[in-house]
């Protein structure tokens, strides 16, 4: 792929303690690419999103963000987080606002937009999700699924140059699974550049360009899907595929 | 044994006085003392050791002495200490405020700390400096869930506003005691007292039982 990177990950590393959570995790994301880390409970995947957009500090290594490693102070990390965007798994939408208001929170306090502006791009996200006639809805009265959409929103109203998802559908009903994942795959198909930690494999199949499967904060084997679910070069790939009821 | 009741009517308008002076003393209390609350509380949660420690001694402090004591102790030593002679009132409203301020701070601190993590980092992941995070999305829900327990504060504070009769702060207490005395109506002046005192303070009752059941169970 010869597209600039965006997100390029050297050596990373991570620790709780003397629990080592990543263990040297070395990525290059490039610009509109999707990549999808899979991998078992506790083998770092949230942890290398959160050490992204600074919620964790990293131990060792870098990333960086078109070109330029990410700060460690507080406030330059404040900079890089406007230019990402996070899903998570809790949608975690405010509940003491509406809908729209929820769209409208980061371009209002962090863009210092006016609301009228504010609003028009928040209609714009909210009629893009699908949810337009429920802007004035307080989140407590959606579905997980159209919560979630309006969290993808949320994030969007940044106009963000990357996203990351943190298990988007974890906490879903089965049957609203499948709207949040279209949202996610029109965003991919209009070049979107994203890194989701996904369980969906048959998403990860059908829309990432590159699947990186973890473990013991480590990265285990990593290539197109093609590759990780038809052709694993490695065999604990084929195990944790298997464990999942995975056949290619 | 007579009884006049007539000498509550005669009075009435040193009575309503003395209600209105209850009245502002309580909010013009409340008002400082939720912003006090607040201050104290986000002192207390401040990663720095002094701060925290400073906001802990002072809400332990004012919050497990008597506020008669604190009255009295604001009456006599303040002037003392500050060098400044304060009227009445305004003692009377620092000693409720003090003691006020010391309960909401420990009000808003369970308040803040009961909002999940995850609300903070969606705000930070939206940019947002600390500040920010704690004004548009902690602080807003964190009000509404301790709303119950700032209502029923305020209840206890309407009624202790006449503890601050002893340094002679012209409030519902204050007037009827001393109406009392002069007309030494003991029994009259006391279930008048008592009587009116009731009538504000059950519709507050009610109304904070309204708002338990509207904001108890939260979310
Ligand atoms: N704040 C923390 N303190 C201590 N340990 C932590 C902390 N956060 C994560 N860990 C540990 O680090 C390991 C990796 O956690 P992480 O959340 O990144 O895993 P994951 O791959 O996202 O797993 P899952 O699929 O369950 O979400 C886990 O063992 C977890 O217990
Ligand atoms: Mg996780």
């Amino acid at each position: 792929m010869n597209e600039a990177v965006v997100l390029d990950y050297r050596d990373v590393r991570k620790n709780f303690g003397s629990f080592v959570a990543l263990n040297g995790v070395s990525i290059r994301v490039h610009k509109g690419e999707v990549v999808c880390l899979i991998g078992p409970s506790g083998s770092g995947k949230s942890t290398l999103l959160r050490c992204t957009n600074g919620l964790e500090k990293l131990d060792g290594g870098e990333i960086s963000l078109d070109g330029v490693v990410l700060p460690r102070s507080e406030t330059g990390m404040r900079d890089v987080r406007r230019r990402m965007g996070m899903v998570f798994q809790s949608f975690e939408l405010f509940p003491h606002r509406t809908v729209i208001a929820n769209v409208m929170m980061g371009p209002v306090t962090v863009l210092r937009l006016s609301r009228d502006e504010a609003r028009q791009r928040a209609e714009v996200l909210l009629e893009k999700v699908g949810l337009s006639e429920k802007a004035e809805s307080h989140p407590a009265s959606l579905s997980g699924g159209q919560q979630q959409r309006v969290a993808i929103a949320r994030a969007l109203a940044m106009q963000p140059e990357v996203m990351l998802f943190d298990e988007p559908t974890s906490a879903l009903d089965p049957e609203t699974v499948g709207e949040v994942l279209n949202v996610m795959k029109r965003l991919a198909d209009e070049g979107m550049t994203m890194v989701v930690v996904t369980h969906e494999m048959s998403f990860a199949r059908r829309v990432a360009n590159r699947v990186v499967l973890f473990e013991r904060g480590a990265i285990v084997e990593e290539g197109p899907p093609a590759q990780i679910f038809d052709a694993p070069t490695v065999a604990r790939t084929r195990d944790f595929l298997g464990h999942l009821g995975w056949h290619g | 044994m007579s009884f006049d009741w007539g000498i509550i009517w005669q009075h009435r308008a040193e009575l309503a006085d003395g209600v209105a002076m209850t009245v502002l003393l309580a909010v013009a209390t409340m008002l400082i003392a939720i912003s006090g609350g607040i201050v104290l509380a986000l002192m207390r949660l401040s990663p720095l050791r002094p701060v925290s420690a400073a906001s802990a001694c002072f809400v332990e402090f004012f919050r497990n002495t008597p506020l008669i004591l604190l009255v009295y102790w604001a009456f006599y030593v303040m002037p003392v200490a500050i060098g400044v002679e304060f009227s009445a009132f305004a003692t009377g409203l620092a000693a409720l405020s003090l003691n006020v301020s010391a309960y909401n701070a420990e009000t808003f601190r369970a308040g803040i700390v009961s909002i999940r993590r995850g609300q903070s980092e969606a705000a930070l992941a939206l940019g947002m400096s600390r500040w920010q995070v704690m004004r548009e999305v902690v602080l807003p829900q964190a009000v509404r869930r301790v709303l119950p327990v700032l209502a029923s504060t305020w209840v206890s504070l309407f009624k202790d506003t006449s503890l601050v009769s002893v340094i002679g702060v012209s409030e519902l207490a204050y007037v009827s005691l001393q109406i009392r005395s002069q007309t030494f109506r003991i029994l009259e002046m006391l279930t008048a007292m008592a009587v009116i005192y009731w009538l504000l303070g059950y519709p507050q009752a009610k109304l904070v039982d309204w708002i338990h059941r509207r904001y108890g169970v939260s979310e």
